[in-house]
């Protein structure tokens, strides 16, 4: 088999939810060795939010291709099986809540004591030097703390809601992966490690960068446009036959307006001179977008989206999960897998998405059980022997499956 | 001056990416790298993208454009004649990435693909992004960032129920899959080394843009499958009933109280008053269910307090509570000012601004924007004749011919 771009790399992650453990994901899928230090007493938050700790499907997907030691970090004994994976570790990465890592034992100055070449990545929702350093931070309270949803809504909302899903937080996460790379990149060349802080709520600010500029710039606080575009109209998410169904269309120039209008059989409405022009269409967007859900309405999303793209327009189903697993170009790409886990068996993942040529990513396994690799570390890295192992289950330090 | 060693300085990128790639570069430019961006002779679409400066659209006031590409040089060549290929294959002798979003087989079909260029310096890396990818269905589809949000899975849960899903701002689709090649190109750049060679990477706004937003959609509808049982239940929009919104003195607020103890504490914030006391409250799913006549209570208590003032106080009680800051109030927060997150950056035709600067600081390598974005050809004479020993005369015959 190929070599893997981080062939050789022992990553540990201390992340809990997303944005540590999704980042630390990708290092695994590139091939780092990645162990999640973990265990009952202090569980990753996205382990809680199921039934069952193994069984919840934002801690499969977020935590496939690594390995898990179920150790308790609050004992002196587990504190010391942590330091021994520390020594051998490059890249040491956590999210806990602000100043918890310290209180472990585990902030950047303890152990750059012991390792002093680590790459040490925290992220908190408000950064680790601020005021609201300790404050814990949900993915929606991020996007609410950075800007990012204040402009997040239609201009006739009463006030901005964001989504049920925990954006930015996997936005977020890659930005880790990105900090530690071009770290591990530089201890490669300079043999120097570093410290790495991250703010979330600035990777939601930087994503919408134009926006503070607008502000900073041309002194104007940015208006909330929803779905409508300053220079695209017909610009938006327009409803289709059943229950909540839409598809996104967009037109940005005039080909594209002249393809859609013969797409949709060159209704008299659009013949009219004010929509011949992007400007024309702008100023009567309001109205050009009730002939166009007029449309769709009584039509299927998904064969508009092929209507329209076969006449050179964008336009997508607002996809939902069923749509996904039913789009042909996600299934011609294999951009969804089955993995088997131990627990809840065989389910639906999206697949790995680096295609690298000369350094394949791994494929996929399955999320660990909760110390799922307790014995086999132990006996392997730390060279313990089965009744050192055993002795440690009994007192509680160690946790495995069976233990 | 200070010199700023970041943790990719030495690399040199070319970035021939448009708007919808840009962030990309911009990233690897913060962390030290030197991009330097390549436009066709009339400039990147990306230029007329708003906001303008002062409203007045015009290929040099493009806030997007100038955000998007901050930090790194510019010069202007025509990839589609043969002189501008031969100056494009010097520029790859002493580059070590290529980022592009041309679309599928445009690089191969102008001779430029990475069989060709990879004789030419074995070390490079060239990074495609596509919409739909290289081959299969949706090859010719067109996409934008509206249809693919859309398309990425997280947008048909963005927005209020019974309206219309909303779009992020910003061009999240595109940036999401920007991060992800990123990551594909350090990391080809840290094994490098190893491999003895560069490398080709490939990678799909469609494929990308879910696992870069939210990954999750699929995972919990199929955990959610059981042998025989029924369905699960749609996603859809939820609207403010799990993560409410309340106003305050000065905006509004997000409170995360999903656990009893977690609105308990909400309550003891608000002072206790008698009728968020009744017991009914505790339970989580009669507030999603009564969650108007809840905010209408809500109006008089939390209405008290400032977004800072019940923030800090409901993290002394226990409940996570999020003030909604807008955009100048983000700027002037004491969290984002602590870090120096925003920087300022000098353009030639803005003149100096204050800019989002780098998500994190590092001990070693801190991010940094040497410069604003390139006006259009800006350092043609930098780079053709410093670099590559053009003369002054050959520049303009060269201009004169549409080659830069």
């Amino acid at each position: 088999m190929a070599r893997t771009a981080l062939e050789g790399i022992l990553v540990l992650d201390l992340g809990t939810g997303v944005a540590v453990p999704d980042g630390i994901r990708l290092l695994a899928e590139l091939g780092a060795n990645v162990i999640k230090i973990e265990s009952s007493q202090n569980l990753d938050f996205v382990r809680t939010i199921a039934a069952e700790k193994n069984s919840s499907a934002g801690f499969n997907e977020t935590n496939r291709n690594k390995r898990s030691i179920g150790v308790d970090l609050t004992t002196e004994k587990g504190k010391e099986l942590a330091e021994k994976l520390i020594k051998m570790a490059d890249v040491f990465a956590e999210n806990l809540r602000g100043g918890v890592a310290k209180n472990l034992g585990f902030d950047y100055e303890s152990i750059r004591r012991i390792k002093p070449d680590i790459i040490y990545l925290s992220s908190q929702g408000f950064g680790g030097d601020g005021p609201h350093s300790d404050y814990p931070a949900y993915g929606p309270m991020l996007s609410s703390g950075s800007g990012m949803l204040s402009i997040w809504k239609h201009p006739d909302d009463p006030y901005p809601v964001g989504s049920n899903s925990p954006l930015p937080d996997h936005m977020a996460s890659k930005q880790c992966a990105i900090a530690i790379l071009a770290a591990l990149d530089y201890k490669r060349r300079t043999g120097k490690g570093q410290f790495i802080d991250m703010a979330q709520t600035e990777v939601a600010a930087a994503l919408i960068g134009e926006s503070f500029l607008d502000y900073t710039i041309n002194k104007r606080v940015p208006e909330p446009k929803g779905n409508r575009s300053s220079y695209a109209a017909p610009h938006g998410a327009y409803p289709c036959d059943g229950i909540d169904n839409w598809v996104a269309i967009s037109v940005f120039n005039d080909e594209e307006w002249h393809n859609f209008v013969k797409a949709i059989g060159n209704p008299d409405w659009a013949g009219d001179l004010k929509f011949a022009t992007l400007l024309g269409r702008l100023k009567n967007v309001e109205e050009l977008d009730l002939h166009i859900s007029e449309w769709t309405t009584p039509q299927d999303a998904w064969d508009i989206q092929e209507l329209l793209q076969k006449a050179g327009v964008p336009a997508g189903v607002v996809q939902r999960a069923p749509d996904t697993m039913k789009d042909p170009q996600i299934k011609h790409d294999n951009a969804l897998v089955e993995i088997e886990h131990p627990i809840v068996g065989k389910r639906l993942y999206p697949n790995v998405v680096i295609k690298m040529s000369e350094t394949p990513a791994v494929p996929s396994t399955s999320a660990p059980l909760l110390g799922q690799h307790t014995d086999e570390i132990c006996r392997k890295l730390l060279q313990m022997s089965d009744d050192e192992i055993k002795k440690l289950k009994e007192e509680g330090i160690l946790e495995s499956p069976d233990s | 001056m200070t010199h700023h060693e970041g943790a990719l300085t030495g690399y040199r990128i070319l970035d021939l990416t448009d708007s919808n790639g840009a962030y990309c570069a911009r990233q690897l430019a913060d962390l030290g790298a030197e991009v330097i961006k390549i436009e066709p002779p009339q400039g990147d679409p990306g230029r007329s993208i708003p906001p303008f400066l002062n409203d007045d659209p015009h290929l040099e006031k493009s806030l997007y454009f100038i955000y998007r590409n901050a930090n790194k040089r510019g010069i202007t060549l025509n990839l589609e004649c043969e002189e501008g290929r031969d100056i494009f294959k010097k520029l790859i002798e002493k580059a070590d990435v290529i980022v592009e979003n041309f679309g599928s087989g445009y690089m191969d079909g102008l001779g430029l693909g990475y069989e060709v260029l990879e004789k030419i310096n074995p070390n490079i890396i060239l990074t495609g992004i596509t919409e739909f990818g290289n081959d299969g269905p949706y090859k010719d589809y067109k996409g934008s960032n509206i249809v693919d949000f859309a398309l990425s899975g997280v947008m048909i849960t963005s927005g209020y129920p019974g309206k219309a899903p909303t779009l992020l701002p910003g061009t999240p689709a595109y940036d999401a899959t920007s991060m992800i090649a990123d990551v594909e190109i350090l990391a080809a750049l840290y094994t490098r080394p190893a491999i003895g060679k560069g490398q080709k990477i490939d990678i799909s706004v469609h494929e990308a843009a879910r696992t870069g937003l939210y990954p999750w959609s699929v995972p919990i509808y199929s955990h959610s499958l059981t042998p025989d049982g029924p369905l699960p239940g749609p996603e859809t929009r939820l609207g403010d009933s799990i993560y409410p919104v309340y106003p305050v003195k000065d905006g509004y607020i997000r409170v995360i109280a999903l656990t009893p103890r977690q609105w308990q504490a909400l309550v003891k914030v608000l002072g206790s008053p008698d009728i968020l006391m009744l017991p009914e409250w505790e339970n989580f799913i009669y507030r999603i269910g009564n969650s108007q006549d809840l905010y209408a209570i809500m109006l008089e208590f939390t209405t008290q307090y400032t977004q800072v003032e019940i923030w800090e106080a409901g993290f002394r009680e226990g409940v996570p509570i999020a003030p909604i800051y807008d955009i100048p109030t983000f700027i002037n927060s004491p969290d984002a000012g602590a870090r120096n997150f925003f920087v300022e950056v000098d353009h030639p035709i803005i003149g100096k601004g204050t800019y989002p600067g780098s998500p994190y600081n590092w001990t070693e390598t801190p991010p940094h924007v040497k410069c604003g974005a390139p006006l259009l050809g800006q350092h043609n004479g930098e780079i053709y004749c410093n670099e590559l020993g053009l003369s002054k005369d050959e520049l303009i015959i060269l201009r004169g011919a549409g080659v830069i």
